[in-house]
């Protein structure tokens, strides 16, 4: 981080690509001391990028910082600072501010079996974790993805699926809300396609990412399928300004959801989510 | 409550000289004091003494104005092009804060542990704190809605000043607590006294202080919706209270084509859009969530984060209590607690 | 010497084809206009006026066709009720009014469109360079307190009995089930009148009368009563029935607002009315809106508690004293009482959360898309936040003088609103909350405007 942590550093838009309706993927190359600032952010991190003029916004960062040197953001376009965003073509200025907050423990999943859910652009902050574990296959177990979406249109990072398919004791498994003709994978909620897969807690940890309220139901049903709480790991959001732990907005109970988290176990927050809705 | 102990130098010196001194003082640094402001006591720049509000109680707003300010420019961001260039705007007036009670001392320590002790260090917090020199008043009595004693705190507790003045008679003790302050005293033209400040008259706390690991089990009391049916979420409270810090970054265009400014203001998460994601769906929508999560956060939020102890983040200044427009008062709900634990 | 910037509002079917008009016939138009093209004359907002002070023009000029000639039929009728009321509240804050101009052009009429053009900006060139934007490092002075007008002292009478009715009528509407809350006021421990919900009927005990019941309950009644909007979705103790409300004469016109303005049917919510002697000032006085007030008794209830006083006596108060000094006063001077007054302002918007006029989800003045005057905390802002938020009220403000009461800088907010109010009643003859009917400044009625 810069000295001044409230001074964003300056970055190039490499590439802008549609990624869903209205989701784009902007790439970006850090200028001005930033590439060093992140070279070392870990799967589960964030930070703020500015449309400058109109404000920032928490994201996700969305590659392992092994897939570099640039920085990738999944973006749905949704308010003033997104769609702002979305308007800017490859070779504008945007800022970056961060790496912050915590990552997934990596390190303690070696070895472990992992059931990765992701809820549409939920999605993007997973990204990173199957990157990294797709590099690093052999210390990891199975690898369960289950991704889901309202509509086909809607999931992200479909040209990398077959990627993630291909890669050894690894299965993708999709399920949209509404199918399109074209579907011919499963239909209904990811509780729906939990139940289905049915991944086995035996050495296994859970990371889930989504809306609050699949956050909800998903940690209900893992719990009810064996998985032990501690080994139930989300990623959640929450409005943010400062990102560092001082603005008080992102607050979850005691804990602030830009320095707590955005990672956190299940056995921290689990009896906290009833006012995150 | 024991007599300050003599550990520091003190001098004893008459109102006059207190004001020819802080008329010194004006023509050094920026000054700041206590003033009448259209019938508002605000603390604002003085240029002497005599524009001072003689026998000030405590000001509307709290000494947290002028560290953590109502807005703030953090950066200017020129847009020239695909060229973008930022400019850090860091303060850089030396104050001296003049007239600082010991609950509004408390609240600037209260928000150093926030901003600068709670990394990474704010640097806008922290330049305007290492700026400033501060001589505070302790108080002789407590006010009616003051409950200082209720939160740890003390009327003449002169812990975290620069500078500590005690009224005494028609007289004052002045008692160097930094060494920042002692570079304000005109020593040799002031005598040593070795007279002790007498301990101010204080109240018995209202209530015994929840324990902060019971708040948790009170999360869930009907008591918190009875309590903010009334609230107009009007924010009064966080603005005037020392310790609420909870704010907005913005970016705002200014007058000159493609230069725009990245802002501070105060916000206040009693306010209905404090938790409003784009999409329209807002968290804590309910004023009963919102007014809770402010007692929460002042009472358990807070002292945890940011490692307070058994310490709470109020003060017991009593400004909430003076502005709530319905009258929503901090201490029932702490006597309430107390009761139902 | 600086030429004046003017920001012309030209409607597209008449004043902007009569600017072409004008053009063509080789007309000279003083090139010192901005023009900005709109639909309609009656399109052109107030908010858009201020801003366009703010951002430095030093005359803003609106254009629209003859009244009967409106392409849309009834905007321009909009524009000639909204225009003249956002000047009097701008010449109220200090601007020269000769500043702002709305008049009426025809296509056809290029001589009409040169001159009156020309005409404007000889006029505001005259004026000098406006000087509305404060700058924002100039220390303003910092008293500029209006002369008090003489304190009227509170009057004795029976609070006593008014209390024992409220509470049996209570205790009736409650026991029945005909409501399901009483909104009343009760006393703190500290003693400290504050508004309270009543929902069992061997509650009403905590219901009092007494000197100090100042606060508007209504501002409590959309919440509590309103079968729509997200905030009564996720208020969990919504009542399925009607709920009852104490009201004093001022908070009794503030429901009729509410009800023109469609916030919840009038089934819902039972009246109880209390004929008010006033309200007890923080001094021990009558507080100034009660010195004024010619209504003892309130204008709409279901049931009333008190007697009818038989006569009223004719007051000015110190709010008609305040505008009737700055009234008289320069304009230059207006505006520097106004901006240190809004120096003081901390923009917590406890005037506006008090108010139970002001309703809006997400304020104007505090959306994040559109950033009519931003979130900062400097004077220009906060005078354009009150006086955008004044002209919000014209025609609908009560005068409870609940903002002013909230505000906790002690700004004199209910002279911008009364001084509105007293224009709203000369230009319209409506006083708002006397009957439940919208303010004519957003409305327009059938048949109701000829070219002046």
């Amino acid at each position: 981080m810069s000295d001044n942590p409230m001074k964003p550093y300056l970055g190039r838009l490499v590439e802008v690509k549609d990624l869903a309706t209205e989701i784009k993927l902007f790439r970006i190359e850090l200028l001005n001391g930033g590439s060093e600032a992140f070279c070392n952010c870990k799967p589960g991190q964030f930070a703020f990028v500015s449309a400058f003029g109109l404000g920032e916004a928490p994201f996700g960062i969305a590659n392992s910082s092994e897939h570099g040197p640039y920085l990738d953001f999944a973006i749905n376009r949704l308010g003033t600072v997104t769609t702002a965003l979305h308007e800017l073509d490859k070779g504008d200025i945007v800022g970056v501010r961060g790496p912050l907050g915590n990552c997934f423990p990596m390190d303690e999943f070696k070895g472990k079996n992992l059931v990765v859910l992701g809820g549409g652009i939920g999605g993007a902050p997973l990204r990173p974790v199957i990157q990294h574990v797709l590099d690093h296959r052999a210390d990891y177990g199975k690898l369960t993805i289950l991704w889901a979406a309202r509509n086909p249109s809607l999931l992200v990072f479909t040209n990398e699926y077959q990627d993630w398919r291909k890669s050894p004791n690894t299965s993708l498994h999709l399920t949209v809300d509404t199918p399109d003709p074209t579907w011919d994978h499963s239909v209904g909620l990811i509780t729906d396609l939990l139940k289905k897969v049915n991944p086995s807690p035996e050495n296994s940890v859970s990371i889930t990412c989504g809306p609050p309220i699949m956050i909800h139901y998903v940690a209900r049903l893992l719990s009810e399928m064996g998985f032990a709480p501690q080994n139930n790991y989300v990623t959640l959001e929450a409005r943010m300004h400062c990102g560092l732990g001082k603005c008080g907005r992102c607050n979850l109970g005691e804990k602030l959801v830009c320095v707590d988290g955005p990672v956190f176990n299940m056995e921290e927050v689990g009896h906290l989510l009833e006012t995150y809705l | 409550m024991i007599a300050p102990k003599l550990i520091n130098p003190t001098w004893l010196i008459s109102q006059t000289t207190l004001e020819n001194w802080l008329d010194s003082l004006a023509k050094t640094r920026s000054l700041i004091a206590p003033r009448d402001v259209d019938g508002v006591l605000l603390y604002r720049p003085v240029e002497n003494s005599r524009q001072i509000k003689w026998g000030f109680t405590r000001p509307a707003l709290s000494a947290k104005e002028f560290f953590f300010p109502s807005t703030e420019r953090l950066l200017k961001i020129e847009k020239t092009g695909q060229q973008v260039t930022l400019l850090e705007t860091l303060p850089e007036n030396q104050t001296i804060l003049f007239g600082v009670r010991p609950c509004d001392m408390r609240g600037l320590q209260t928000l150093d542990a926030l901003f600068i002790e709670h990394a990474p260090t704010d640097p806008y917090y922290s330049r305007r704190r290492e700026n400033a020199i501060i001589i505070g008043l302790a108080c002789k009595e407590m006010g009616s809605t003051c409950f200082c004693t209720s939160v740890g705190g003390a009327p003449d507790n002169s812990d975290g000043m620069d500078v500590a003045l005690y009224e005494t008679g028609d007289s004052y003790l002045v008692q160097a607590m930094t060494e920042k302050g002692l570079t304000l005293i005109p020593q040799t033209e002031w005598s040593l006294t070795d007279e002790i400040p007498a301990p101010a008259k204080q109240d018995a706390p209202l209530y015994a202080l929840p324990q902060q690991d019971s708040w948790p089990a009170h999360f869930n009391a009907d008591y918190w919706e009875h309590l903010s049916e009334r609230c107009l979420s009007c924010r009064v409270c966080a603005y005037v209270c020392p310790t609420c810090r909870c704010f907005v970054i913005r970016d705002e265009s200014l007058t000159v084509p493609g230069q725009f400014e990245r802002i501070r203001c105060w916000d206040s998460c009693t306010s209905l859009n404090y938790r409003r994601v784009a999409g329209g769906h807002r968290q804590r929508a309910n004023q009963n969530e919102r007014l809770r999560n402010r007692f929460y956060c002042k009472f358990y939020y807070y002292p945890e984060q940011y490692g307070l102890g058994k310490s709470s983040a109020c003060t017991g200044c009593g400004r909430c209590v003076d502005s709530c427009p319905v009258n929503i008062d901090i201490t029932e709900a702490l006597i309430e607690l107390a009761r139902l634990t | 010497m600086n030429e004046p910037k003017i920001v012309a509002f030209l409607c597209t079917w008449c004043s902007y084809t009569g600017a072409d008009t004008a053009g063509i016939a080789r007309l000279k138009s003083p090139a010192n206009l901005r023009a900005i093209r709109v639909p309609c004359s009656g399109r052109v907002s107030p908010e858009l006026i201020m801003r366009a002070f703010d951002q430095g023009a030093d005359g803003v000029l609106v254009l629209g066709c003859h009244i009967g000639e409106c392409h849309y039929d009834t905007g321009n009728h909009r524009a000639a009720k909204r225009i003249p009321t956002l000047s009097a509240l701008m010449a109220f804050a200090g601007l020269e009014s000769e500043r702002l101009r709305l008049d009426w052009v025809s296509a056809s009429e290029g001589e009409r469109f040169s001159r009156i053009t020309t005409e404007f900006v000889n006029t505001v060139r005259s004026l000098g360079p406006i000087n509305w934007r404060a700058d924002p490092k100039r220390v303003l002075a910092l008293s500029h307190q209006l002369a008090k007008a003489e304190s009227v002292p509170y009057p004795e009478n029976n609070c006593a009995s008014k209390t024992d009715s409220i509470r049996a009528k209570a205790k009736e509407l409650l026991a029945s089930g005909e409501v399901g809350c009483v909104i009343g006021y009760e006393v703190g421990p500290r003693g400290r009148t504050r508004p309270t919900f009543i929902y069992h009927d061997d509650d009403v005990e905590r219901l009092v009368w007494n000197p100090d019941c100042t606060h508007n309950l209504t501002t409590y009644l959309p919440d509590k009563v309103s079968m729509s909007g997200a905030l009564m979705a996720a208020h969990r103790k919504a009542p399925p029935k009607p709920v009852a409300v104490v009201v004093k004469s001022c908070d009794a016109r503030a429901i009729n607002v509410m009800l023109a303005e469609n916030r919840f049917p009038r089934e819902k919510v039972h009246i109880i009315g209390v004929v008010c002697e006033g309200v007890r000032a923080k001094d021990g006085s009558l507080q100034t809106r009660c010195v004024s007030c010619t209504e003892r008794a309130p204008v709409i209830y279901d049931t009333l508690i008190g007697e009818a006083p038989s006569s009223i006596v004719n007051r000015k108060s110190g709010i008609e004293l305040g505008i009737q000094t700055l009234e008289a006063a320069p304009p230059a001077e207006r505006m520097e009482y106004w901006l240190s007054q809004f120096d003081r302002c901390i923009r917590c918007y406890a005037c506006r959360q008090a108010c139970p006029m002001c309703e809006c989800p997400t304020c104007l003045y505090e959306r994040d898309d559109s950033l009519w005057i931003g979130l900062g905390i400097g004077v220009n802002q906060k005078r354009a936040f009150h006086l955008g938020r004044a002209y919000h009220l014209a025609g609908r403000c009560v005068g409870c003088e609940q903002c002013e009461q909230a505000c906790p800088m002690n700004i004199p907010i209910s002279l911008l609103n009364q001084c509105l109010a007293q224009e709203v009643e000369k230009s319209f003859s409506h006083r708002a909350g006397m009957q439940a009917i919208p303010s004519p400044v957003v409305t327009v009625l059938a048949g109701e405007y000829k070219e002046s």
